[in-house]
């Protein structure tokens, strides 16, 4: 096993490179120059040509853009291994800086709602496929199919139009993460504060998984359900409840932890709406606002984080495997 | 600020993201009725002594990269350090007339080529240093500083040449060439204290999110992503300011914006939708607990053809397409008609504005009459109108996000399709169309400009801004050139704007642009504030005038928000 995850942590270096340099030629060949955008900015001046392509040639220079691609790649990752993603061209602030501010926000936000999609999704499945077409199957059909197709934006939105004051219901705080007041409240009072918070931002990153997740749960264990071990232990006479969770269960779930290792990434970069609605400052804002304003070392900063973690999902994906199915062998 | 000097700024018409300086600035007053200064809230008379105390909690679209005056470039950064940081001079939004801050006085050479400072001697920072003419330099030359990323101001010191330091409390600026606008510029950076900043790396100074200034607030603290706080400044020299604090709270939403100015969690909210403005922002609950407040926003909305064009080099043919766009209702459906039609490149209540002027009116059979007597014909029966061979089909371009710009290039295609002429709808992330109108490629887009209260048309309409500037539609005149040349030159405000009009009715004759409208500003603000005013200048609200009586202060001066 050890062997094993050695092995796939060496792998995941050539594969973060390609990932990087694909990233960097990407963005740098897409139309926009952050450096001209610089000098743009504020109008285009009371200039005449010579002026302003010199203060572009200049900008270039300060933000190392005077450089070909290649060299530009190469010094990169040269600032790479010391964990130096260099400076953001916005604020001059360092990169890590900026992730690190962001990154346990949406870490927060992303792994409480893939564990409540789990909690709830597996379940969902499973009864759904042991009430095969029943009307409580329906039904759960029918609410899924609505659930996901509801845009998030549009959730939230009523989320907060009913749910946060003004006309209607006052139920739930809508800025941020914690209230103005946190600082003066005790241990207790500040985690219930920062729960409280968190309940409509979680309900509009869960549903969608939720509904997804459940259907999944329900086709793998159909499938498992139909297989001749489960038959064989119905006929010697096995309690439905241990067919159903000792044998079916552990050999269906093998493609939600499959879906797992998606999930993380996605919900880092897909949660800008939500993150914007709630004014929650997550990486998903930074990453959005990055790329608008080509700024290229917080974008590379952002794509190599969400690649890592993403390798790291998928890593983690494949030692659960092992753990749910004593066939597959990670030797 | 000097960012705001330029007269006309690219305004990002959607993502509250990216840049939007609505820049009102110098505009002289010299008759009493030329220029409406301020419009007054309903706030009621009654409200006996201004009283100091109570918070404002204002409402940031986005967060300001950082609040070093000199490398920063959005509006936010303004918002936020208008309060912290002061210039040698500025307008007054009461007058609007330019009046000393950090400066005694001011005097100007006859060749109007140098312009000397004499400080005021009891200037200190937030931090209890003296404020000195070497700060002054300091500042100056770090906006003329290469390493310094600050490349969007210094196109506009490019003919301030350099700065002599007098003495303690003197400095000289000179210029290379006469300007009526190097005035406001020379004196109308704010001042950064050169103690704090010398030391270390520029641009990336810890005190750019930690700002130190001269102004009536002082900085107390900037969480990321959430808010901003300021409070006053109780040793500052100037006018008395009567709000605590003044706290900036990000809200990108603008739903989300709304409903916590409901829930009574933002005090000011800026930038409504028209949509909100009508819908969501009535009934009793609501007018007891707020003001409305609109005014007319710095800029317009514009359609700007590529004169480069076959289609659009003969101006009966922009003047055609003026004609097929029916700006009446496109305002009334698309915006609830909150905004005004304009003719004209300058701000819609300003001293140049040409009132006299009528818009081109809806009129597709003239636009047939106009469109056939520029050769425009179906010679070969398509239903596409042609000449000399070319079809008339084009490609209306548009930055994606603009629901406007989408409704409006809508409705564009359909009406054109009435009369023969194929337009196409293309768009662009905001970059990639920023890029595309600069480079040129283009045949048609739509955009709108910030426009001071009284600015300069240089940068926007002269030919020598055809190829590289922003005169992006290809505009070339000579008649328009020498008034934009003269007009850098001419020192007497009145004879300046005789001209600055008769630009206007070039443009109006030509049609470069279909000038759309001025867009309505609108805004609420929370009903316990009295002295409640729109400026016709530059952010247009002043908060640290607004007070709240005793007995109806919500915030304590050290207590945090319940």
């Amino acid at each position: 096993m050890r062997a094993y995850i050695i092995r796939r942590l060496l792998l995941a270096i050539p594969t973060l490179l390609g990932i990087t340099a694909v990233t960097f030629l990407i963005i740098q060949l897409a139309p926009g120059n952050p450096a001209a955008m610089a000098s743009r900015l504020g109008g285009e001046g009371l200039t005449d040509d010579a002026m302003s392509r010199e203060i572009v040639e200049q900008t270039k220079k300060l933000y190392g853009l005077d450089k070909p691609i290649p060299v530009q790649y190469a010094l990169w990752l040269k600032r790479l291994v010391t964990f130096d993603f260099g400076t953001s061209y916005k604020d001059h602030r360092t990169v890590l800086e900026k992730i690190l501010e962001r990154l346990p926000v949406s870490l927060q936000l992303s792994l409480t709602s893939i564990f409540l999609v789990y909690l709830f999704a597996v379940p969902i499945g499973v009864y759904s496929s042991t009430h095969q077409y029943s009307l409580s199957d329906n039904a759960i059909t029918v609410f899924l199919f609505i659930l996901y197709s509801l845009p998030n934006f549009w959730v939230a939105t009523l989320l907060i139009m009913f749910l946060g004051g003004g006309d209607f219901l006052n139920v739930f705080p809508i800025y941020g993460l914690v209230s103005d007041n946190y600082e003066q409240l005790a241990f207790w009072g500040r985690v219930g504060d920062r729960l409280w918070h968190l309940v409509l931002p979680i309900t509009c990153l869960t549903y969608g998984g939720l509904a997804s997740i459940s259907r999944f749960g329900r086709v793998g264990m159909l499938e498992a359900i139909r297989q001749d071990y489960v038959r064989t232990a119905r006929a010697k006479g096995v309690s439905e409840k241990v067919v159903i969770f000792k044998h079916a269960f552990r050999n269906s779930i093998i493609p939600i932890v499959t879906l797992l290792a998606a999930l993380l990434p996605a919900m880092l970069g897909g949660s800008v709406i939500v993150e914007s609605i709630f004014s929650i400052p997550g990486m998903g804002q930074l990453a959005f606002e990055s790329i608008l304003a080509r700024d290229y070392p917080v974008i590379m900063g952002v794509t190599t984080i969400s690649a890592l973690l993403t390798l790291i999902g998928i890593l983690l994906a494949d030692i659960c495997y092992a753990l749910v199915d004593p066939r597959i062998s990670l030797e | 600020m000097a960012s705001s000097r330029n007269s006309q700024i690219f305004k990002f018409l959607c993502i509250p993201a990216i840049i939007l300086i609505l820049a009102g600035l110098s505009c002289r007053r010299q008759d009493s009725d030329e220029v409406e200064t301020s419009v007054t809230l309903g706030a009621s008379e009654s409200a006996g002594e201004p009283v100091q105390g109570d918070w404002v909690i204002r409402r940031l679209q986005a967060e300001p990269k950082t609040l070093n005056s000199i490398t920063a470039r959005d509006m936010y950064e303004r918002i936020v350090n208008e309060y912290v940081y002061d210039s040698l001079i500025d307008r007054s939004k009461k007058t609007l007339e330019l009046q000393p801050v950090l400066a005694e006085s001011y005097t100007i050479s006859d060749d109007r080529l140098e312009y000397t400072f004499k400080l005021r001697r009891d200037i200190r920072f937030h931090d209890g240093a003296p404020m000195t003419a070497r700060d002054v330099e300091f500042t100056f030359k770090r906006i003329k500083d290469p390493t310094v990323d600050a490349a969007h101001l210094r196109h506009y010191y490019k003919d301030i040449e350099s700065i002599e330091v007098i003495d303690d409390y003197t400095v000289k600026f000179k210029c290379t060439e006469p300007y009526w606008l190097a005035l406001e510029w020379a004196g109308g950076f704010p001042v950064m204290p050169r103690h704090i900043f010398e030391k270390g790396d520029f641009n990336n100074h810890p005190n750019g999110r930690h700002p130190i200034g001269t102004g009536p607030y002082r900085f107390v603290k900037w969480d990321t992503g959430r808010e901003i706080v300021l409070e006053r400044n109780d040793d500052y020299w100037g006018e008395k300011s009567y709000p605590d604090r003044i706290v900036f709270k990000i809200v990108v939403d603008e739903t989300a914006a709304l409903q916590l100015f409901k829930r009574g969690e933002l005090d000011v909210c800026v930038r409504l939708t028209p949509e909100q403005w009508v819908r969501q922002t009535k009934g009793p609950r609501f007018e007891q607990n707020a003001y409305k407040l609109s005014y007319d926003e710095f800029g317009y909305y514009y359609i700007g053809w590529n004169m480069r064009r076959p289609y659009f080099a003969d101006k009966r043919v922009r003047r055609a397409m003026t004609h097929l766009i029916d700006r009446e209702g496109i305002l009334k459906n698309i915006r609830y008609g909150l905004g005004k039609i304009v003719t004209g490149n300058t701000y819609i209540n300003g001293p140049v504005y040409d009132h006299s002027i009528e818009p081109w009116p809806y009129d597709p059979s003239e636009a047939r009459r106009l469109l056939e007597e520029a050769g425009w014909v179906d010679h070969d029966g398509d239903g596409v109108r042609d000449k000399g061979g070319v079809p008339f089909s084009f490609e209306f371009l548009i930055s994606a996000h603009s629901v406007f710009a989408e409704q409006l290039a809508t409705i564009m295609q359909e009406d054109f399709k009435q009369v023969g002429i194929e337009m196409s709808i293309r768009q662009f992330e905001w970059a990639t169309f920023e890029q595309q109108v600069h480079d040129r490629k283009f045949d048609a887009t739509t955009l709108a400009w910030s426009v001071p209260v009284e600015g300069d048309p240089y940068q926007t309409w002269h030919s020598s801004q055809a190829e590289k500037g922003s005169n992006y539609v290809g505009f070339v005149n000579a008649e328009a050139d020498k008034i934009m040349e003269e007009g850098r030159r001419e020192f007497d405000a009145e004879t300046r704007r005789a001209m600055y009009r008769k630009l206007h009715a070039i443009l109006h004759e030509e049609q470069p642009y279909t000038f759309l409208f001025c867009p309505k500003e609108l805004i609420v603000v929370d009903r316990r504030f009295e002295n409640v005013k729109a400026y016709n200048y530059r952010l247009a609200l002043e908060p640290k005038e607004w007070y709240v009586p005793k007995e109806r202060q919500k915030y304590g001066r050290e207590t945090d928000a319940s």
